[in-house]
This record gives C-alpha cells, structure tokens and sequence, in this order.
C-alpha cells in the first residue's frame, strides 16, 4: 500500500542516515504528486546531494527542492544582554 | 563590556573547506571570543576535523568549542577534539575555562548536552536498559555542566552546549522531537550556579531567544537560525556568585 506519510518517513531516514547527505534539518512534504523539500545546508553540492537521495525515493513525484544554502555573512549587529 | 561572538552547526565537511574563514578574519573588530556551540562536522570523520581546524584556528580572538552530535558520528570525537586542542582551539566536554578579557575573568563551562526533554514531558531512567542508558547519559551531562559551571572563578559565567537547556529556543521544532533537542536537566545546572548566559546550537528550526525556568538568557545559535557566520551578545561582569 502507498502511503504518503510512511513515503516522507522513510525519505526522512534516508537524508539523515545516507553518508551522501547526513542532513537532519530537510523537511520533507508530499502534497497530492508533488514532493517539496525545505530547509538549509551548508553548500550547493549538498543542496544537489539532498536532490540525488530524494529522487531515489520519488517514484512517480514531482520533486521540488526548496532547500536554501544558509546564510553565512558576519553580522552587522549585535544583541546586547547587559 | 565583554563581546561574545558564538555560532553552532557549522557541519564543516571536506567539500566547505575555505567557504568559512573569510567571515572570521577581522572577528576581533566585533567580538572578544567566539564560542562553538558543536556539530562543527558533518559525519565526524578526522578529515572533516581538520578542516575545522583549519577554519577556526589561528583566529585573533579566542576560540572555545564543544562538539555535537554530528561530530560523534564516526566514533572519532575524542581525535577531533586532540586536533583541535593541538590548533589552539579549547575543547570543552564537562569541564569549563577562563578567558581574560580586559582583566575580566570570563568563565565558560561546556558539554555536548544530550536529549530526554522537558521539565513534566521527559524520559525517565526506568524499564529498558537502553531507556535507562539514554537518560543516565544525559543526567551524567548535566552534572558534569553543573561542577564545570561551579568549579569557575570568574567574573562573568557563560554555559555552552550543543543541546538546548530549554524549550523555549525550540520554538518552531515539532514538539514530538523536543527530547532529542534538550533536557530541562542542562537548565537546572545552569540554574544553580549563578550563569549569565547560556549558548546552544542542535535544533536549525528553533528560535534565538528564549531564557531558562530560573531566568537565565539562553541563545541557540545554530547557524540555519541565525543566518550568520556569527551573533555577538554584549555581557557586563555581574555580582553574582553561586550560592
């Protein structure tokens, strides 16, 4: 039986555990045949490397990655907790 | 007025090598010291190490790190630490420093800090032998924060782990996972000894602010929250002292 929600669990474990991506930040959506990936990593290749794992497991699925490189620039403020 | 700079979840790999440093090579215009609040790797491994290593190192502020889950993942923590330690980099595990900045002793005790979660919606030491050591793991953490934290003769005391102390800078995590971001047990032992701020990283959904049950501003700046190589929080030396 396909199950939506047992799809993204399994997607899930696989970002997390696969070497090619140990992301454990990537949300993982199906909506209908669309498959929406979301979140940051460090760099483009890992932002490709999420795409390569997802689309092993997108059988049938749209997949749309979301997935942002996150922000990295020094800060021009600061919070000051005196 | 001392400068905290701080950032965690940095998940330096071998293919991020040099994309770092240039943010934190004039750090000393904006901060005193910078703190790294762990999972400074992606799989643990020593290579990825040493890119931390190459990244952190040399910095004209001081650096104190504890590491995170992340870095435990190929069984090489303790290596990563060495090397790091041997760059000149503190490494903090259950024991704590002090950094003098403008002749103000600033203290900062560190552990990775583990899961269990919050004060009424935790796991107990009860049942299963793996139930039990995953609590009994984080109880040890946590008691190794508070002697770390009370063992500081310093002027102002900072607690710097990977997992969160409190709930309230998971805010915007699925609450089912908060006893795999922290454990209320961190906050007791920051609670208990007169700490000024808590830092933390681990949870990329949560939010930055938040404070602990006793009152104490905690800041998890894991970097998809702060979007930033770095924050800096001002801090004045305070009176108190553990009681």
């Amino acid at each position: 039986m396909n199950v939506p929600q047992y799809d993204v669990a399994a997607l899930r474990r696989a970002l997390a555990e696969d070497p090619r991506t140990a992301e454990l930040g990537v949300h993982v959506r199906i909506r209908g045949d669309q498959l929406f990936l979301s979140g940051d990593v460090a760099c483009e290749q890992r932002r490709a490397a999420v795409a390569e794992v997802a689309a092993e497991h997108a059988d049938g699925l749209v997949l749309h990655n979301e997935v942002h490189i996150v922000g990295a620039q020094p800060p021009t403020e600061q919070e000051d907790l005196r | 007025m001392i400068r905290v700079a701080a950032v965690g979840d940095v998940h330096l790999g071998v293919d991020t090598r040099g994309t770092l440093r240039p943010a934190y090579e004039n750090i000393a215009e904006q901060a005193d010291l910078l703190l790294l609040a762990g999972d400074l790797t992606r799989l643990g491994t020593v290579a990825e190490g040493e890119v931390v290593a190459d990244e952190f190192a040399g910095l004209d502020v001081p650096v104190v790190a504890v590491l995170g889950n992340h870095d435990h993942q190929s069984d090489a923590e303790e290596k990563i630490a060495a090397l790091l330690v041997d760059r000149g980099i503190t490494v903090l595990e259950g024991s704590g420093t002090v950094v003098r900045i403008n002749d103000v002793r600033v203290g900062i005790a560190g552990a990775k800090g583990f899961g269990g979660g919050f004060a009424g919606k935790c796991g107990h030491a009860f049942g299963e032998r793996e139930m039990k050591a995953f609590i009994h793991h984080s109880e040890d953490i946590a008691e190794q924060l508070r002697t770390a934290l009370l063992g500081l003769t310093a002027d102002v005391r900072i607690a710097l782990t990977h997992y969160s102390p409190s709930a309230d800078t998971l805010r915007g995590e699925p609450p089912e996972i908060f006893p795999f971001l922290g454990s209320y047990l961190l906050a007791e032992a920051i609670d208990d000894s007169a700490t000024d701020l808590a830092v933390h990283g681990h949870a990329h959904y949560g939010s930055e602010a938040g404070t602990t049950a006793g009152g104490v501003r905690v800041r998890n700046v894991a970097q998809p929250v702060i979007q930033a190589a770095y924050r800096v929080y001002t801090l004045e030396p305070s009176a108190a002292v553990p009681e």
